[in-house]
């Protein structure tokens, strides 16, 4: 249920009437849009969008707008407007971010820019992207955000900044280069020819060379204070008498000449324009609503105050939608708040009612905030049926309960309990354990928030790995929540799931999954439809149910769809394990890199190190003993920089696969005895022929796991005993145990649990053969065990070609043009490029012909 | 608060009348002969410092300079 974007945002202002065509503007900003960036920077008033909007009139382009404010800090929030207005010229591009972007796992910045990237630069045509009113956004990662798409902008587009002040990267760096235009308030300020074009042309004001000059000095050439003094002396019978009062007193410019223009409107209209300032933007009904007068018509007024330039900016073609000029709005609210006829909350309530009624909920909510109406705020945090928080709308609501008193908060226990939820969401456990603890006080007789709170607790439980503690919130919480609370009844399900499944509970497991995900897919609530399908497919899996795991897995891939969110890591890293299992390792690799990337760009979670384990597996099956150690020790490091330590055992079981590999047995017992890795110390015994101690340690592992439905453990330990048996030379017993085991392995067609496996096992498969039980899967095992020999020619370079370098490789010898794999590859040139140089080095040497030569010789490519 | 604020004067060109001392706020409006305006009083502490400075900015009032006045205050 994504929040809707408002296109008044992304409205390119219009020209407005009574302008002076500033034509040597026009030609500078012309001129710029060969450089990377123009930057308009200047203090409010100098006419920054006007000037943009006069050259997008005539500039022949396709310009996308974004006008900013402060929310767009949220760096998500200011990423959803950019694919919104770039998609105004490039339809759909990024459509598929928009809604991850919205929840409470959003992708990284890089990740979304870098695929916008890869998208503009397959434009033919230069396109223009406007940012206006940047001073707004004032975040450090939306400055990170916007250097990171000046570093890597392709040629077809070129960016425009309007700001109040310089923003904070490195524009040194562009100046240098010559790739920054700029214009500065020195170029924005009104030369006396444009000054006397605008107060006699325009306005038509026949004003005398003298007089124009004192006003010019008076306001130095600001276009806001010249716009102001204009319809000043349009009202005024004396304009001798204005001019004279104006140049000769020191008040400030606009503050003297906004009470000369209100002075001159009758008291309707200046109550009118006063209290329609409280609002960012407004139409005629809300003004109605807003003023409430007998007299008054919001429609009609805004026409008339539209006409007599009251500096209203139209936001829409058809002029439904309006707001003041910044500058103006200040002005008017300074005044609004000295006021002392006005009720300026009543003003704010009226304006939350009407946006709640039609359907703005983030600015109702906003409006009751400034009302101070925390009941009415609260109400509206709580969306109709769906939290506002749920919908990625987190910034203004934290904003708004960290501006709280404590004396507010204090006996408000669910607005309490919302702001727990907000810091859960923010990373910030600690504080929230905090919020619950005060909260938990006032609610004694409050069945339904004591179970809120332990839904909270069960959830903020899951990274500390703390089982018992999530199984006992999780029960309390089900216990004391409301029956219809279903989005919170929901979400615990999962997390009791999960308890279960920690525990070993895996059919009650299945059975919340199962639960969860149909109400969460009609409900619309895609975070728990992604985590209770994920934790199903991993349940699955351990049941060694790998089909029905494969399906649920796609089916949350097929779910979210494409560009994939990195909510579903761990559905690909899921994938890559039973396609490795099946011995696709193409398939294998390709999910598994792709869970990585998405992994990596969520925050406190312990994914990537699963990925780097199984990505480091994957090379110990290619003989790759260097790789998969490097991959490790990037797990480690994950481990300890992200304080995740309990993974570490998992890591210590991967390195004592590679030590038996290399033969360095003293090391493999150390880590064993460190870690206590039975299964380790049980492939330990039989790699080094110890078969006796081998057959004692299985029987006990074997009866540990007895009577649960552990399917995919048990099949790894018996198909140890089967090994140990053959090796201590009981080849009957070993004989009738493969034969017991082979239909388990069979009917999920597990290949990897056999192949891994030394020598050993392809002489107790050829045993098995030779004994007459034959069946296509020993056939297809035995088959796996021979080419699993073969080395992969690729390894035999020095510095091994990476899988994307092997596909540019691939459509080098198919003969297509860089440009034609950039298409092909959807990635910029620049990419491509660089692809090349990495290949050309590894394969040493210069060019594509060579390249293919070589290539062809070590045996990468296949003659044709 | 018990803060210690510190004192700072802030010089504006173009006189503002008492009405503004609100809006800055509760700050002490004082005009000069030259036509500018010294805004004084207590600031918390850094971020108040740039919020005040950002409402000028934000009117497009010329700013010609920020002094720290020595003296301590108790607010």
């Amino acid at each position: 249920m994504p929040n809707q974007i408002l296109t008044t945002k992304l409205h390119i202002p219009p020209r407005m009437p009574k302008e002076v065509l500033r034509n040597d503007l026009i030609d500078k900003l012309n001129r710029g849009v060969n450089t990377k960036l123009t930057l308009i920077s200047a203090s409010a008033g100098f006419g920054k969008s006007t000037i943009l909007s006069q050259w997008i009139n005539t500039c022949n382009k396709p310009v996308a707008w974004i006008s900013l404010d402060e929310e767009h800090g949220d760096v998500s929030h200011f990423l959803i407007y950019l694919i919104a207005a770039l998609q105004t010229i490039i339809p759909n591009l990024g459509a598929g971010f928009l809604a991850a972007l919205q929840s409470p796992q959003p992708p990284s910045p890089v990740s979304v820019l870098t695929f916008l990237i890869n998208g503009i630069s397959l434009l033919k045509d230069k396109i223009i992207l406007v940012m206006d009113d940047y001073h707004l956004v004032d975040s450090s990662e939306v400055d990170k955000a916007f250097n990171f798409l000046i570093e890597n902008l392709p040629e077809q587009i070129h960016l425009v900044l309007a700001t109040r002040e310089d923003p904070v990267f490195p524009l040194a760096k562009l100046r240098v280069r010559g790739q920054l235009n700029e214009i500065r308030v020195a170029d924005l300020r009104f030369t006396p020819r444009e000054t006397t074009a605008f107060f006699n042309k325009e306005m038509k004001l026949n004003l005398s060379k003298d007089v124009i000059l004192i006003l010019e000095t008076r306001t130095e050439g600001w276009i806001a204070g010249l716009q102001l003094a204009a319809i000043s002396i349009q009202g005024h019978k004396d304009i001798k008498g204005f001019i004279k009062s104006f140049s000769g007193n020191h008040r400030f410019v606009l503050d003297y000449l906004v009470e000369e223009v209100l002075r001159q409107q009758s008291d309707d209209i200046q109550n009118f324009l006063l209290q329609i300032a409280i609002m960012d933007r407004f139409c005629g009904s809300i003004c109605d609503a807003v003023i409430q007068s007998s007299t008054v018509s919001g429609q009609e007024t805004l026409k008339f105050i539209e006409r007599a330039n009251l500096f209203v900016i139209p936001l829409d073609d058809e002029r439904k939608w309006f707001r003041f000029h910044h500058l103006f709005a200040e002005l008017l609210r300074q005044r609004l708040n000295k006021s002392e006829d006005i009720d300026i909350p009543t003003l704010h309530k009226r304006a939350s009612l009407w946006f709640e009624e039609n359907n703005f909920e983030i600015e109702a909510f906003k409006h009751a905030a400034a009302a101070n109406d925390i009941d009415r705020a609260e109400i509206l945090i709580g969306g109709k049926g769906m939290p506002l928080f749920f919908r990625g709308e987190i910034a203004p609501i934290y904003k708004w309960l960290k501006s709280l008193p404590d004396s507010t908060l204090k006996n408000r226990p669910s607005l309490i309990l919302i702001y727990s939820i907000i810091l859960t969401f923010l990373g910030k456990g600690r504080d929230a354990e905090l919020k619950l603890l005060a909260a938990e006080i006032d609610i004694l007789d409050n069945k339904d928030l004591i179970g809120q709170i332990a839904a909270i607790r069960a959830m903020l439980a899951i990274p500390q790995n703390d089982t018992e503690k999530i199984l006992i919130q999780s029960i309390l919480a089900l216990e004391n929540l409301n029956e219809d609370n279903l989005a919170v009844r929901t979400i615990t399900k999962w997390t009791l799931g999960l308890a279960y499944q920690n525990r070993g509970d895996r059919a009650l497991a299945i059975r919340m999954f199962s639960e969860v995900i149909p109400i969460s897919k009609s409900s619309g609530n895609i975070m728990a439809t992604i985590a209770a399908a994920t934790s199903l497919g991993q349940v699955q899996e351990s049941q060694n149910q790998l089909f029905q795991a494969k399906d649920t897995y796609k089916s949350i891939l097929d779910e979210i769809g494409d560009p994939p969110w990195p909510a579903v890591c761990e559905a690909n890293l899921g994938l890559a394990r039973i396609y490795y299992q099946w011995n696709d390792l193409d398939k294998a690799l390709k999910f598994g890199e792709l869970g990585l990337t998405l992994a990596l760009q969520l925050e406190n979670i312990d994914t990537p190190v699963s990925c780097w384990i199984f990505l480091a597996q994957l090379k110990l099956s290619q003989k790759d003993n260097t790789g998969a150690a490097t991959l490790l020790s990037k797990a480690e490091q994950y481990l300890i920089s992200h304080n995740l330590m309990f993974r570490m055992n998992d890591v210590a079981a991967a390195q004592v696969l590679i030590l038996i590999h290399l033969g360095n047995f003293s090391e493999a017992i150390y880590l064993i005895e460190k870690y206590n890795l039975p299964k380790s110390r049980l492939r330990l015994y039989i790699t080094q022929g110890n078969f006796s101690k081998a057959i004692e340690l299985v029987n006990t592992l074997l009866k540990e796991i007895e009577g649960k439905e552990w399917h995919i453990e048990r099949l790894q330990l018996l198909i140890f005993q089967a090994l140990a048996l053959y090796g201590d030379g009981q080849k009957d017993k070993s004989f009738q145990l493969i034969k017991e085991l082979l239909p388990l392995a069979e009917s999920s067609e597990n290949i990897r649990v056999f192949i891994d496996e030394s020598e050993l096992m392809s002489s107790l498969l050829s045993y098995t053969l030779f004994r007459g039980l034959t069946s296509n899967f020993i056939k297809k095992l035995k088959m796996a065990f021979d080419s699993k020999d073969q080395k992969n020619p690729n390894q035999f370079l020095m510095d091994p070609l990476s899988r994307r370098e092997l596909e540019v490789l691939e459509l080098i010898n198919q003969g297509l043009s860089n440009g034609e794999i950039c298409e092909k590859l959807f990635l910029a040139l620049d990419t491509v490029k660089g692809h090349n140089r990495k290949i050309f080095n590894k394969l040493g040497v210069n060019n594509r012909t060579m390249a293919i030569s070589k290539a062809r010789s070590i045996h990468i490519l296949k003659f044709q | 608060m018990s803060n210690k604020s510190k004192n700072y004067q802030i010089r504006i060109t173009g006189h503002l009348d008492d009405d503004w001392s609100d809006w800055f706020g509760n700050m002490k409006i004082s005009l000069e002969n030259n036509g500018d305006t010294i805004v004084s009083g207590p600031v918390v502490d850094q971020a108040a410092l740039h919020g005040l400075l950002r409402k000028i900015r934000d009117l497009g009032m010329p700013l010609i300079s920020v002094n720290q006045i020595k003296k301590q205050v108790e607010v």
